[in-house]
C-alpha cells in the first residue's frame, strides 16, 4: 500500500509550520490551528518511520526496464 | 697445460660475466616458481621460468623490502637485475633488484593517460559535481546482484533508511562485458526514477577493477542525470570510477550510509520540530495573554469607579497644595515680623543708653545743652538701667 503522504511531505510540511509558529506575528486562533497540525504531523512522521520497511526492486539487468 | 683450481675457475667465470654489458642491467621476462621467502634474512628466492627453460633468481632483503606485492608462484613478471656467479656452488643466477607485475607497467600508463584525458575533458571539475538528494525516494545500486556489495548496502538501508526504496540493478563487475554491463544498469536505474544511483562492487585487485578504470563508465556516471556515489571497495589509488562520480565511498555499506540519513536522526529531527512548535505555541499564547491583560487595564482605567476616584485623589492634591502655600506664606510673613523687631529694638535708645549714654531732663524737657542751666537746678537722669535726680553745682 502506497502512503498517502510520503514522509518527506510530512516532514517539509512540519518544518514549514515550526518557521510559521516561530515567526509569531500569527493571530493565537491560527497559533492553536497550526499547533494541532503540527503536533498530528509530527506523530505521522514518527510513525511512518517505525512501521516503513524498505521497498526492494532487483532488476536483473537483462530484459527491458518495467518503465 | 696449467692446473687451476676451482675456485679460480668461478672467481675467472664471475669477472667474465660481470664484464660483460648483455648480462648487467638486464630485463627479463618470465613466470615465477618454486618462490621462497625466507623468514630469517628476509630474501627471496624463485625460479623463473618459460615454456622451455629456467633460471635461479634471488633478490636480497633490501630490495625485496620495497616491493609493493608479495610474488607468488605462477605470476608473470618482468623482473630487473644482473647476472652473475653464486662462487660456492659453481652456478649463475639473475640477481634481482625490482619485480614488475608483467604488464603492470604498460597498463599503469595508459590508466594515467586515460586520467589525464579525462580530466582535460571536465570529467573530473568540482562544478560538475551534484549534491545527494537529502531524502532520497529511490536509491539505485548497480552491481552484481549475486555480490556482498548489493547485500551489505541492502542491509545498511533496511536498518538506516526503511522509508525509502531501493532499486537493485544486476551488472557484471568484472571481465570483458562488464563495462558495457555498467553502463547500462546506470541507464537502467535512472530511467526507473532512482534519485540517487550507488555504482560499485566489493574489494578486488587492480585486474579487477579494471571496469571502473574505463572511459565508457566515466561518461556513464558523468551523463547520468541524478547524482553517482562510487563504491569500489579498495583502499588505494582511486579508479575513474571515483574521480567522475559525484561522491567517493572507500565501500559499499559507506555509500549507503552516504546515500540516506538514518531514521535515528530524523526521528531526532521530528522531535526537534515537536518541540519547537510546543515552545512557539506556548510563547503566542503568552503574548495574547499580555495583550488581553495590556487591554483590560487600560478598559479598567476608565470605569466610572476609577474615574471618581482620580478626580477626588486630583481634590486632595489641590487641597494639600492649597494648605501648603498657606502655610508657607503664614511662615514668611512670621520670619519678615522678627526681621522688623530686630531692627527696631537696635534702633531704641534703650539699648544706647545700655552702652553708658545717659539722659538728661529739667522737669518735662529733655535736654541737649546746657546753656539754659542754672546753679542749683534739679535734673532728672535717666540711665540704662534706672534713674536719679541732681543738682547742677557748677555750669561749664
Amino acid at each position: 500500500m502506497e502512503e498517502k503522504i510520503s514522509f518527506e511531505d510530512n516532514l517539509a510540511r512540519l518544518g514549514k509550520i515550526v518557521s510559521e509558529l516561530e515567526k509569531g506575528d500569527i493571530p493565537l486562533e491560527k497559533a492553536v490551528e497550526l499547533y494541532g497540525e503540527g503536533i498530528k504531523l509530527s506523530a505521522e512522521c514518527r510513525r511512518q518511520l517505525s512501521e516503513a520497511h524498505i521497498k526492494i526492486t532487483e532488476d536483473s539487468g537483462e530484459v527491458p526496464a518495467e518503465n | 697445460m696449467p692446473v687451476i683450481t676451482v675456485t679460480q675457475i668461478n672467481k675467472y667465470i664471475s669477472f667474465r660475466l660481470k664484464g660483460d654489458k648483455n648480462l648487467q642491467g638486464i630485463m627479463v621476462k618470465g613466470e615465477i616458481s618454486n618462490f621462497v621467502h625466507h623468514y630469517r634474512s628476509g630474501h627471496m628466492y624463485f625460479t623463473l621460468k618459460d615454456a622451455e627453460s629456467s633460471i635461479k633468481a634471488v633478490m636480497f632483503a633490501s630490495a625485496a623490502s620495497r616491493l609493493k606485492f608479495t610474488p607468488e608462484d605462477g605470476m608473470a613478471v618482468v623482473v630487473s637485475g644482473s647476472i652473475s656467479v653464486y662462487e660456492r656452488d659453481g652456478a649463475y643466477q639473475l640477481y634481482v633488484n625490482d619485480i614488475l607485475p608483467e604488464g603492470a607497467g604498460k597498463a599503469g600508463a595508459a590508466l594515467e593517460q586515460l586520467k589525464k584525458k579525462l580530466s582535460a575533458a571536465g570529467l573530473f571539475d568540482q562544478a560538475h559535481k551534484r549534491p545527494l538528494p537529502w531524502l532520497p525516494k529511490k536509491i539505485g545500486a548497480v552491481t552484481s546482484l549475486s555480490g556482498a556489495a548489493v547485500r551489505d548496502i541492502i542491509n545498511v538501508l533496511s536498518r538506516r533508511y526503511p522509508i525509502g526504496e531501493i532499486y537493485a540493478v544486476n551488472a557484471l563487475v568484472q571481465g570483458e562485458g562488464a563495462p558495457d554491463s555498467i553502463c547500462r544498469g546506470i541507464l537502467r536505474a535512472e530511467s526507473a526514477g532512482c534519485d540517487v544511483i550507488i555504482v560499485g562492487r566489493g574489494g578486488g585487485s587492480a585486474e579487477d577493477l579494471g571496469a571502473f578504470n574505463t572511459e565508457k563508465v566515466a561518461y556513464a556516471i558523468y551523463n547520468c542525470k541524478v547524482p553517482v556515489i562510487s563504491a569500489v571497495g579498495h583502499e588505494t589509488d582511486f579508479t575513474i570510477a571515483d574521480l567522475v562520480a559525484d561522491m567517493r565511498a572507500p565501500t559499499p555499506s559507506a555509500a549507503a550510509e552516504l546515500s540516506a540519513p538514518s531514521a535515528e536522526s530524523l526521528l531526532e529531527m521530528t522531535d526537534k520540530y515537536e518541540q519547537r512548535i510546543e515552545k512557539s505555541s506556548l510563547a503566542a499564547l503568552g503574548r495574547a495573554e499580555d495583550r488581553y491583560s495590556a487591554i483590560s487595564a487600560r478598559l479598567t482605567a476608565q470605569s466610572p469607579e476609577n474615574r471618581l476616584r482620580l478626580t477626588a485623589q486630583r481634590i486632595d492634591s489641590l487641597e494639600k497644595r492649597c494648605s501648603d502655600s498657606f502655610e508657607r506664606y503664614c511662615e514668611r510673613l512670621d520670619h519678615k515680623l522678627s526681621e522688623h523687631i530686630a531692627k527696631l529694638d537696635s534702633l531704641s535708645p534703650l539699648k544706647v543708653l545700655s552702652r553708658g549714654y545717659s539722659l538728661v531732663y529739667k522737669g518735662e524737657e529733655l535736654l541737649n545743652s546746657a546753656e539754659k542751666l542754672e546753679k542749683g537746678d534739679v535734673l532728672s537722669i535717666r540711665f540704662g538701667s534706672g534713674g536719679a535726680n541732681a543738682e547742677v553745682t557748677e555750669k561749664w
